[in-house]
């Protein structure tokens, strides 16, 4: 079978209402006004020879195959530049057009290696097909000059650049500038001379600006950009769509395979999430999968001092069923739990938490989510109704102002942000507020009309005096209040934010922001049109990280900026199911649909399905696990897909906490930083290997389709299912479409969900039911989902964690495009050699009192503990404010943040901590000793050996 | 008092500085704590020998106590 | 004694500030004016309203002492290469100093500005689509037309963009204009400006004419209070003659690479940050004010058929006679290189002349009937272009300017399109074979070929027309082609 490529319809669509109806070769057809003659032809049916065309990027006319004849106009123009107009003739091949199309042929091939059969290429090369669609034979031309035999560039991990090849069609340019926006390619030289450059003459792709994002490399037509998985193996031969397991953007993609192998993951034009574009890591970094440091077989132990002791599947379930079954006989059963992976799918969280509710007979589940947007999940619910984001990644097209709270989406939602980026370039406005200078203020082509960089810690003063200016300046939308929310809680904010302590002024000794910035920013979403708030953990991991959603809610209704394209409240969740997590009913106090387990009715219902009697008070969340645990009362723990040593605060506390347990069930990949405090060390499979779904931050539910046989032997929901069994509870479920038949069964929101329709419609957003049959991209669009909106009063509390003579700086974290999370993914391919370790960014003036210079070892201690990595010295932090992340384990960067966290959810105040840096030489006693253990609890003995 | 306990106090003291603004602070904490927190947490909290909460939450844990 | 001299470029290649500097030491009052365009008397020097010329510092003294008359031509304005001209785009030329308010008013500066306030937008529209003025940089658009487009396009921001990268060897119209008569360029502008809506105009100047840009900047200074609202920048180019096309010229002007847009959209709807603009050339919008003040009936009086008003005619090349030659629509060629030009400079017999530019045909004698026009032109495969045209005698090896064409345009293409960025390689190389003697029946039939695919398959004019020299040097001079 020969590779079929996605279909490519040369421009893009229109979208206007207009219809036209013109002529093709004799055939009539009708297209929207704004398209182009090439793309109504395609269409039809009828493909124009075209190369520098492409529907993914705006017609570039450079060519000059495309060229057609039109009734009454003089000349060949290009179709791929010419729009439709009523009753225009055109006809697309005639022996004037062939003549001219050899010619141009016959000149790229004049300038072209001829070494077909053994190029990359070869079966899925545009340059072959075209030439055979114009049916070059002959080249006349004796060229003298030629680009021929001109070195590759081969820095890049993951593809190849060769020159040689390359037929200036620019469209790797246009890739970069419009879809991804980077913008860090070009054309160096012109003319003949033309060569396609990743930055100044000297600059390769590794050491550009390049994001490694594969834009280029998708859009090429010939060997030029290849993957390096495609020269090594060959073209793939069928493809199976599926979503990535990184972040919560959600691309889909196309594995493309031969046999069981991966040949390369191509972004799905028709994924609606993406739009057929994607980052380096969904598009490159899926080789963690065959790492040499996967585990592929179960091992238990009974001590953590122990080396670990290979075992049979059969023999790790029931070693983990009886541990489970006695502690819960002697310590009783609140003393056990368990903690559902965000990266997991829906139908695996599920089983997780019925195994903690129908088998554990608790509420002790929890979620990664806790850690990152459960303020997400408070705040939206009491405001909204909702514990989610109220759009779809379609509706930035239609806003004209954005404001991006505590976030840094081209690095965390590096395909998100280009879509944001592309409305940005088209003239929305943007207000960034974030105490780092990130690459959205200012980058090429974007600059944010205010950058509020606020002190750490004071997000809710700063939207107070926000809220302080719309309305005593009179710019609150008052006909959306009085019939959208309730009119008494919105006068009890109003005059509270009007009180001159919430002013701007009042406020700017705590928040340093300047008062008239702050103004001119609120003034610029109130009346700027469409206003569209996008947010990260910048809002969340905070002690009002609840507060601060709601005081987002709470401007986002006073201006009436909810329930339509362009507008909304939109987190930005971090991972690629954590959504899904939530809404499997992943959180202690909540069954699947965010109802409360106080809920007799919706307790019933689940009651009735799983044949047990439900526990209906409130469980454990982690942070509550871990003293409970420290305490003596919690014993054992089932973590599915989840490393709370390394990314959750506080590390000491965390493995106090796993130390104190009997029984640790990890069940993942890889021997993470919690295994090191684990008994039994269940292998997890990967989003290659497993049927399922993931939701991401737009409620879309995406299928997660297999593509190779689990390398470690099951799916993870299997896996779990198994576990279940082991302890004798009945399941049998043969395929996870019967588990997502279970949820839609329970959870009215995904009441009209399957399998079968997923296949048909590609995703759906919850919630889908009788009332939306289609799922729902935009909510609250007649109505809020609990009725009326409710404003919330905020006010600010400040954090307990303060600087002080000791800890004169504040330290925040954030995530860059290249890692991600913990790096267990990202830490086990070529990704590494962009981000190779955690750097402390530190102002130049901080540094400089400290005789601190970039590259150098540094201390970073807190009143939680200390830490030594290595500095960078930049101006994108404030004085006062340093930076780091949190990818790599012996970075311990979590040693030095606090125990503070969100009044409502516990998600830990990772934002805001009180540091000192000083010159170090070299690891901490804590690294040192850490890493001695990390040595010793990662011993395997193999089963073999006993023998 | 355990360090658990100590943090239980926290959190609670916590919760009522950011509920100023209901109309009943108690009774929202009281709430709060009925929702989110696990038996063991509430027992712990009720204990007797507890010390440190704002008066905003002694009143909750009043009526949590009259509650159950 | 009151001299002047022409501080143009060109005079100044001639000498002229040496000049100016004797006859200053000698204690006469120089007054710097712009250029006559009489290019064979430069240094050009006036006394009393007696031209003299080309005046060497030795001739200094005795024309101080007035004894000049060896090298006097008598009374410039009356000299036939003058008398014969119909100037009113350069009717100041030679006579004022370029940056002197008062000697641009005193000439009837304003006029035009002031009366196109009166007359209101539309009516100032009106009468240059009347008038018939069209592009003067080589495409012939009616300017009123374009500027109607832009004058009912809906945007928060227009601009006036003037071409001024004039890259066209043998011509200095431009040139002339911005150095010697620069507020009536400014005064076009601002025209253009009240009449479409625009509150911005650029000026973008090749790099190459350095004079021009600070004559242009410091009258952009002197008179920003006059034609204010509308503000003006200059801005400079580098070195590529493709920006000289617009749409390059205006992703030069935005910072980008000068590449050549796809049209539509047109620049007058999406131009200039994609905003709509109306890009003329200098000559096309300093002959505005001409137009305003006396009328729109006046200029269109002038010339034949659909070709209406004046152009500035730029003779240049191997001619005895090289200069600015203003004059009607209709003049013929013969005339033009013959009469007035004066023949060959070398006194042999022409042979060729290219008319239009690099990219203009060449043009045998026996085409030296044909009218200069843009229709008469069209029709014998040539152009007329922005108004250069390029004696050549019979010493011209016409294979060696048809591979010319192509290097130009290999030179100068951005690289965009196929046809031009490989086809103008491929073309000097087959040119060379032919050149050469290789098998030339079959290269002159590819050659042939080539340029079919890149007149009709180009994406502008600069691989568009390649073809027409290459052509037209084989078809009229097919003896130079020959086996060697």
């Amino acid at each position: 079978m020969t590779y079929q490529p996605q279909s490519d319809f040369g421009t893009p669509a229109a979208t206007s209402d207009a219809q036209i109806t013109l002529t093709i070769d004799g055939r009539t057809v009708t297209v929207p006004a704004g398209t182009s003659v090439m793309r109504a032809a395609a269409e039809q049916g009828t493909s124009i020879p075209k190369l520098c065309a492409t529907d993914s990027l705006s017609a570039f006319g450079s060519c000059r195959l495309c060229l057609v004849e039109i009734d009454g106009r003089r000349g060949t123009p290009a179709s791929c530049t010419t729009p439709v107009e009523p009753g225009m003739v055109v006809h697309t091949q005639t022996p004037r057009l062939q003549k001219l199309r050899k010619g141009v042929m016959e000149l790229y091939i004049s300038d072209h290696p001829l070494d077909c059969l053994t190029c990359g290429a070869n079966g899925d090369c545009e340059l072959q097909d075209q030439a055979g669609a114009v049916g070059l034979r002959d080249v006349r031309y004796q060229p003298v000059e030629t680009h021929l035999g001109q070195a590759k560039d081969q820095s890049n991990p993951y593809f190849d650049f060769d020159p040689s090849k390359c037929i200036v069609c620019s469209r790797c340019v246009r890739a970069c500038d419009e879809v991804q926006g980077t913008l860090a390619l070009t054309v160096q030289g012109r003319g003949f001379g033309s060569k396609i450059s990743a930055g100044i003459a000297s600059d390769n792709f590794l050491g550009s600006e390049c994001v490694s994002c594969g834009a280029c490399v998708q859009a090429c037509p010939t060997a030029t950009l290849i993957e390096k998985k495609v020269v090594e193996i060959g073209t793939p031969e069928r493809a199976v769509v599926t979503t990535c397991a990184y972040c919560g953007v959600g691309c889909t993609f196309r594995a493309e395979m031969r046999g069981e192998q991966l040949v390369r993951m191509v972004p799905w034009k028709e994924g609606k999430a993406n739009r057929g574009h994607s980052c380096v890591k969904g598009r490159f970094a899926w080789g963690y999968a065959q790492h040499q440091e996967r585990i592929l077989k179960p091992m238990i132990r009974r001590s953590i001092q122990d080396p670990w002791q290979e075992v049979s599947w059969d023999d790790a379930l029931a070693y983990a069923a009886s541990e489970l079954k006695r502690i819960s006989a002697t310590y009783g059963k609140q003393a056990l739990g368990g903690i559902t992976s965000s990266r997991c799918t829906n139908e695996e969280t599920f089983l997780v938490q019925k195994l903690v509710r129908a088998g554990f007979g608790n509420n002790n589940v929890d979620t990664c989510a806790r850690v990152c947007h459960s303020p997400t999940g408070y705040g939206l619910k009491t405001t909204f109704g909702t514990s989610a984001g109220t759009q779809d990644f379609d509706s930035v097209e239609d806003s004209d102002v954005i404001l991006v709270i505590g976030a840094n989406p081209t690095d965390g939602h590096p395909v998100f942000a280009s879509r944001m980026k592309r409305r940005l370039r088209k003239g929305a406005k943007l207000i960034v507020i974030d105490p780092r200078r990130t690459d959205l203020v200012r980058s090429p082509h974007i600059e944010a009309q205010h950058h509020l960089a606020l002190q750490p810690g004071t997000n809710v003063a700063v939207l107070t005096a926000m809220a302080h200016t719309i309305v005593t300046e009179g710019l609150v939308n008052e006909a959306f209040v009085k019939e959208r929310c309730d009119w008494d809680e919105y006068q009890d904010w109003a005059s509270f934010v009007s009180e001159d302590r919430n002013s701007p002024e009042a406020l700017e000794p705590v928040t340093k922001v300047p008062a008239a910035d702050l103004r001119a920013a609120a003034r610029l979403y109130a009346t700027g049109g469409n206003g569209a708030i996008y947010y990260g953990l910048g809002v969340t991991e905070h002690s009002q990280g609840s507060s601060t959603v709601m005081a987002i809610a709470n401007l986002a209704m006073a201006t009436g900026n909810i329930g339509r394209r362009g507008v909304g409240v939109n987190p930005l969740r971090g991972q690629n199911n954590v959504q899904g997590a939530c809404d499997m009913g992943s959180f202690p106090h909540e069954l699947a649909g965010y109802r409360h387990i106080s809920d007799a009715a919706t307790r019933a219902l689940f009651e009735r399905e799983w044949g047990v009697q439900l526990e209906s008070e409130p469980g454990l969340r982690i942070p509550n696990m871990l003293d409970a645990a420290t305490d003596g009362v919690f014993k054992a723990i089932y973590i599915q897909g989840e490393d709370i040593l390394q990314s959750d605060p506080n590390t000491h506390h965390v493995a106090a906490g796993l130390e104190a347990m009997e029984c640790v069930i990890v069940h993942d990949l890889f021997l993470n930083e919690t295994a090191n405090y684990a008994h039994i060390f269940l292998p997890g499979s990967t989003f290659l290997e497993k049927n399922g779904t993931f939701t991401n931050a737009e409620r879309r539910i995406q299928p997660v389709r297999k593509v190779m046989t689990p390398l470690n032997g099951y799916e993870d929901w299997e896996v779990t299912q198994k576990l279940a069994q082991a302890l004798g509870l009945d399941w049998n479920y043969a395929h996870p479409s019967e588990i997502m038949d279970e949820i839609a069964r329970l959870t009215p929101s995904f009441a009209g969900v399957s399998f079968d329709r997923l296949d048909q419609e590609g995703s759906l957003q919850w919630p889908v039911n009788e009332s939306a049959p289609d799922g729902s991209p935009i909510m609250h669009v007649d109505g809020f989902v609990r009725g009326k909106g409710k404003f919330v009063v905020t006010d600010y509390v400040p954090t307990d964690e303060r600087t002080g003579p000791r800890y004169p700086l504040l330290l925040t974290t954030g995530r860059i495009l290249s890692q991600y999370n913990v790096g267990a993914q990202t830490r086990r391919t070529d990704n590494v050699v962009w981000h190779e370790e955690d750097l402390l960014e530190i102002h130049p003036v901080d540094a400089e009192n400290r005789g601190i210079k970039s590259g150098d070892w540094v201390r970073l201690a807190s009143r939680a503990g200390e830490t030594t990595l290595r500095a960078t010295v930049t101006e994108r932090v404030a004085p006062g404010v340093v930076y780091t992340t949190f990818h790599h384990p012996l970075t311990q960067a979590n040693v030095v943040t606090t125990d503070y966290s969100d009044w409502a959810t516990n998600c830990p105040e990772y934002k805001v901590t009180a540091v000192q840096i000083s010159p170090s030489n070299g690891p901490t006693e804590w690294q040192e000793s850490y890493a001695k253990l990390q040595n010793n609890a990662r011993r395997i003995a193999k089963a073999e050996a006993a023998e | 008092m355990t360090s658990t306990t100590d943090n239980l106090v926290r959190m609670a003291n916590q919760i009522a500085a950011n509920l100023q603004h209901e109309p009943d602070v108690p009774k929202a904490v009281a709430e709060h704590i009925r929702l989110f927190w696990d038996p063991r947490m509430r027992q712990l909290i009720l204990a007797p020998d507890v010390s440190g909460v704002s008066p905003d939450v002694a009143s909750a844990l009043d009526q949590l106590r009259d509650a159950s | 004694m009151k001299v002047r001299i022409s501080d143009d470029a060109l005079a100044l290649a001639c000498g002229a500030d040496d000049v100016a500097a004797a006859f200053e030491a000698a204690g006469a009052d120089v007054e710097r004016t712009s250029s006559w365009g009489m290019h064979w008397l430069e240094p050009l020097v006036e006394i009393d309203g007696i031209g003299y010329g080309p005046v060497a510092v030795e001739d200094v003294a005795s024309l101080v002492s007035g004894q000049g008359a060896s090298v006097s031509i008598g009374v410039i304005a009356d000299h036939p290469f003058i008398a014969r001209q119909q100037r009113l785009t350069f009717a100041r030329a030679g006579k004022t100093r370029p940056l002197n308010l008062a000697d641009y008013e005193a000439t009837g500066g304003w006029a035009g500005l002031r009366q196109a306030r009166q007359l209101g937008a539309e009516a100032v529209i009106e009468a240059l689509i009347d008038s018939g003025l069209r592009g003067r940089g080589g495409a012939g658009f009616p300017a009123g037309i374009k500027w109607r487009t832009v004058a009912h396009a809906q945007a928060d921001q227009k601009y006036i963009v003037c071409n001024a990268d004039e890259g066209d060897s043998g011509t200095f119209a431009d040139r002339m204009v911005m150095e010697g008569d620069p507020f009536q360029l400014i005064e076009g502008m601002a025209i253009a400006g009240f009449a479409v809506g625009a509150t911005k105009g650029y000026v973008y100047i090749r790099s190459e004419y350095p004079h021009a840009i600070q004559k242009m900047q410091a009258a952009v200074r002197a008179c920003a209070h006059i034609v204010a609202p509308f503000d003006v920048e200059i801005r400079v180019g580098a070195g590529a003659y493709v920006c000289g096309e617009e749409t390059s010229l205006l992703n030069s002007l935005e910072g980008k690479r000068g590449e050549v847009r796809a049209k539509p959209p047109l620049p007058a709807l999406e131009g200039l940050f994609g905003k709509p603009t109306v890009v003329n050339n200098v000559l096309t919008l300093a002959t505005v004010p001409w137009i305003m003040a006396h009328g729109a009936q006046a200029y269109a009086d002038y010339g034949m058929g659909r070709s209406r008003g004046t152009m500035p005619i730029q003779i240049a090349g191997n001619v005895r006679f090289g200069g600015l030659f203003e004059t009607a629509f209709g003049i013929t060629l013969g005339e033009l290189v013959t009469d007035i030009g004066g023949g060959a400079a070398s006194g042999r017999p022409v042979r060729a002349v290219q008319v239009g530019g690099p990219l203009g045909a060449y043009h045998p004698p026996s085409q030296f009937d044909t009218p200069f026009d843009y229709e008469s032109f069209a029709e014998i495969d040539g152009l007329i272009g922005h108004g250069g045209l390029v004696v050549f005698d019979d010493s011209v090896d016409m294979a060696k300017q048809a591979r010319f064409a192509m290097e130009f345009c290999a030179a100068e293409s951005c690289g965009k399109c196929t046809p031009c960025r490989l086809g103008s390689t491929r073309g000097l190389e087959t040119l060379d074979h032919i050149v050469a003697g290789d098998n030339v029946a079959q290269n002159l039939a590819l050659v042939e070929d080539l340029c079919d695919t890149m007149k009709f398959g180009s994406l502008c004019a600069l691989g568009g027309f390649t073809p027409y020299p290459v052509l037209s040097a084989i078809k009229h001079f097919s003896e130079d082609f020959g086996e060697r």
